[in-house]
């Protein structure tokens, strides 16, 4: 464990050698910034003393607002203010119909199969909007912490796909922020929990937000968290629990089910504040315009019961997935807003036969631990103590192949990252291009599964049927990221693509919203682009200079050391100075000269864990 | 890419029977030496190796961890590849796994969650001899048939046994 640090609040012991990293909890509902000072994590408050931004963003024509004051908007001004937007990240139009007709947006195609909200300042995308949210916590983060960010760790839910990830990790870009990492709201959850509690042992993590829910299963030994399995569903979540009541008052009160969007919006307002009072409350009024009647919590647990059901069998099949038995689930914690109903928590502790822990505060529990893991990565913990995550993929990996079945590459609840090949052949004499369809699910047909990338191997050499090898490799990075390449073994024709989510943004798309973003920025284009070519040198100087420090004697010989300093000394040089393409020329040069030391490095690291094994068994 | 034996990655001498608990010591303390998050603020360079790193450990461990997959890999680590789809001449066996096929349809049929947690348990004992018997004869070389056909038998199993989740999860409504 990290040693305590004394130090007064708000001010750090090594004020010039700490990184600033923040975690960052993109909620359907609510957003939330969490950093670590003085050691302790923590969510960051506005100038207001709000810990909580709602996730709701209101275009105006020459402005763009966002949170609170936004939400309250929502009623009266539906159409340019977007809500829940999390659950239109990294869908299709075709997907968002399926949500129901409870979104009130005007809906316009785009140059992808994005959904486009149209506003009154043009179409917004979910990546943008989800940007626009980003953007005011990154401020907040940078004036509560007085410095420019090294980067941050965005979480998701465990369940999001292939093309949500991929929508997340864009809008943080456009949002200018560096992703140290997409992490796992449940893995964010059991880090809080997991140090707090320094627990060991099987626990499950029951995370129901705003819009989705997931389930965890984790392991924790000495430090590593393992995630054994995990499961859940992407459109379920105390959302739903509003539309229910909403529904209800609709039928009670004899309304019209035709309603246009600014009544909904309030319907859902009504519905929401009475959910909440029966937290506390056995029955709550409720009124809208002239109606009004009781809503008793037995009434409401009746109305929720077959979500509730939902999100208990996933949790009984993530047992499963995990290979163990209810009973060794040693402890349940409880994430999200939506935990608060009582009768959410009791159920999960009926099924896993114990009192579900809820002492850190479920709405801030994910930022928290994010920013744990943030300040990790960043580099500020270098004691051989860090934390490991070692997460999975939730949905299964595969390939189309004949007869429109799905073929697994890589099953759901697998270690990431991960590699994995799989060989396929041609079907007829003198096929020279092969289509590669890669998909996301756990159905056969892959019209059940999602549709993630299209690509084609070209330039097969002419062979009889089945006489060409194709060798198709899957990977999975640490965030959760798929890439896909082709390769005919024979000839040696390669294809490969970074798998861009058929629901994803083009980049054209991307490249416009970032030459907006650049317009909207009152700072010169010129000017940021030097900034983030310095940032990228001083980041990899940091880098080398630590690497040196560490293994420099041991793993190079002089005349290396020398190129290496020589390369660093000059970067240092042109840093001085303002030649942007200059910088970014050496910057390569560096990277390229220290190669080798990297790949040296890495595998000696291999080695030294297995040293330092030796010893402890010699010391049996 | 010239990946060192799986074994010797975990510092273990090639052998059917392993210390789970160990290797999983073992995994972790490999995966802390190696994982990308180490990395997140290195070079891209040193991002990408850790990435190929950390999934090549990843596969070494799942494989190992799994018996069958396990025993596939000691029988193929003498150079002598096993072939994945073959037809197997195992007429005993054959008769047998009919039996079990059959079983677990009754059980559907008869939504029987008591009776699965038998064939569950059943299904465990029979994985567990097959695993003995593996062991005593895969590194003999008069016996290399007799340890493929258990290997054989022993995937049959594993696959088996992910149907009976399936089946657990049609059950579970």
């Amino acid at each position: 464990m990290a040693l305590l640090q004394i130090a007064e609040p708000g001010q750090s012991p090594q004020p010039h050698q700490r990184r600033l990293a923040v975690g960052i909890d993109l909620g359907t509902t609510n957003s939330l910034v969490a950093a670590l000072r003085s050691g302790l994590s923590e969510p960051l408050a506005d100038a207001a003393g709000h810990v909580i931004l709602p996730s709701a963003v209101r275009y105006h024509a020459d402005r763009i607002e966002v949170g609170q004051s936004a939400k309250a908007a929502a009623a009266s001004d539906p159409f340019n203010t977007v809500l829940s937007v999390k659950r239109l990240m990294g869908r299709g139009l075709s997907d968002v119909k399926q949500l129901g007709e409870q979104l009130p947006y005007r809906f316009v195609g785009g140059e992808s199969h994005m959904p486009f909200i149209d506003t009154v300042q043009g179409p917004k995308s979910p990546v943008e909007v989800s940007a626009d949210i980003l953007k005011v916590l990154r401020q907040r983060a940078e004036e509560a912490l007085g410095g420019e960010l090294v980067g941050a760790v965005i979480t998701v839910p465990a369940y999001f796909d292939d093309a949500q990830r991929q929508a997340t990790k864009d809008a943080a870009r456009l949002a200018g922020l560096n992703v140290l990492r997409l992490l796992n709201e449940p893995t964010a959850a059991a880090v809080a929990y997991g140090l707090d509690q320094n627990a060991e042992g099987v626990v499950a993590i029951y995370d129901l937000g705003g819009g989705t829910f997931d389930i965890s299963i984790l392991r924790l030994t000495g430090g590593v968290f393992e995630v054994l399995a995990t499961g859940g569903d992407t459109a379920l979540g105390g959302d739903d629990f509003d539309h229910a009541i909403a529904s209800w008052i609709v039928s009670e009160a004899g309304l019209s089910a035709d309603l246009d969007p600014s009544v909904q919006r309030s319907l859902l307002q009504v519905a929401c504040a009475a959910k909440e009072a029966l937290t506390d409350a056995e029955s709550v009024e409720v009124a809208y315009g002239d109606w009004r009647a009781t809503l008793t919590r037995q009434a409401f647990d009746a109305q929720i019961e077959s979500m509730l059901a939902r999100s208990l069998k996933a949790c009984r099949r993530a047992v499963r997935d995990a290979g163990i038995e209810l009973e060794e689930v040693e402890a349940v914690v409880m994430v999200g807003g939506s935990t608060r109903v009582p009768r959410v928590r009791d159920a999960v502790g009926e099924l896993f036969g114990r009192t579900p822990l809820t002492e850190i505060d479920p709405d801030q529990v994910v930022a928290i631990g994010a920013a744990i893991q943030a300040d990790t990565l960043a580099g500020n913990k270098r004691d051989g103590e860090e934390l490991l995550l070692l997460d999975v993929i939730p949905l299964s990996l595969g390939l189309e192949t004949m007869g429109g079945l799905m073929e697994k590459v890589i099953p759901r609840n697998t270690t990431i990252p991960v590699a994995r090949a799989q060989d396929f052949t041609t079907y007829k004499d003198g096929q020279s291009a092969m289509m590669i369809h890669v998909l996301q699910g756990e159905r056969e047909l892959i019209s059940d599964c999602r549709s993630l990338a299209r690509f084609e191997l070209r330039g097969i050499p002419a062979m009889v049927a089945g006489a060409a090898k194709i060798r198709v490799t899957f990977q999975v990075d640490a965030d959760g990221l798929l890439s896909v390449a082709a390769r005919e073994l024979a000839s040696g024709i390669e294809s490969s693509i970074q798998v861009k989510p058929s629901y994803g943004l083009t980049d054209g798309e991307i490249a416009r919203m970032l030459k907006d973003s650049f317009q909207y920025a009152s700072d010169d284009k010129v000017a940021r682009v030097l900034r983030e070519q310095q940032v990228d040198a001083e980041r990899l100087l940091e880098a080398v200079q630590g690497a040196l420090e560490a293994d420099g004697e041991r793993l190079l010989d002089a005349d290396e050391r020398m190129v290496i300093d020589l390369q660093m000394q000059e970067l240092r040089e042109l840093m001085k100075g303002t030649d942007g393409p200059a910088i970014e020329q050496q910057t390569k040069r560096l990277s390229q000269v220290t190669d080798a030391f990297a790949a040296r490095r890495l595998d000696s690291t291999v080695k030294a864990a297995l040293a330092g094994r030796n010893l402890n068994e010699i010391d049996e | 890419m010239g990946t060192p034996c799986h074994f010797a990655l975990f510092e273990l001498k090639p052998s059917f029977r392993v210390d789970l608990d160990q290797l999983a010591t073992r995994y972790r303390e490999l995966a802390r030496g190696v994982h990308p998050d180490r990395f997140a603020d290195a070079s891209e360079r040193e991002q990408r190796l850790a990435l190929e790193h950390s999934a090549s450990l990843n596969d070494a461990y799942q494989t190992l961890k799994n018996a069958p997959k396990r025993a596939r890999y000691l029988l193929a680590m003498g150079g002598n590849e096993v072939a994945l789809e073959v037809t197997v001449h195992d007429p005993e066996f054959l008769l047998q796994q009919m039996q079990w096929r059959e079983e677990l349809e009754d059980l559907q049929d008869e939504a029987d969650l008591a009776g699965v947690e038998v064939f569950k348990r059943r299904l465990k004992v029979a994985q567990e001899e097959l695993n003995e018997s593996f062991a005593a004869c895969w590194d003999d070389a008069a016996q290399r048939e007799q340890a493929e056909r258990l290997m054989r038998r022993m995937q049959f199993l594993d696959k088996l046994s992910y149907e009976v989740r399936q089946l657990e999860e049609r059950l579970d409504d």
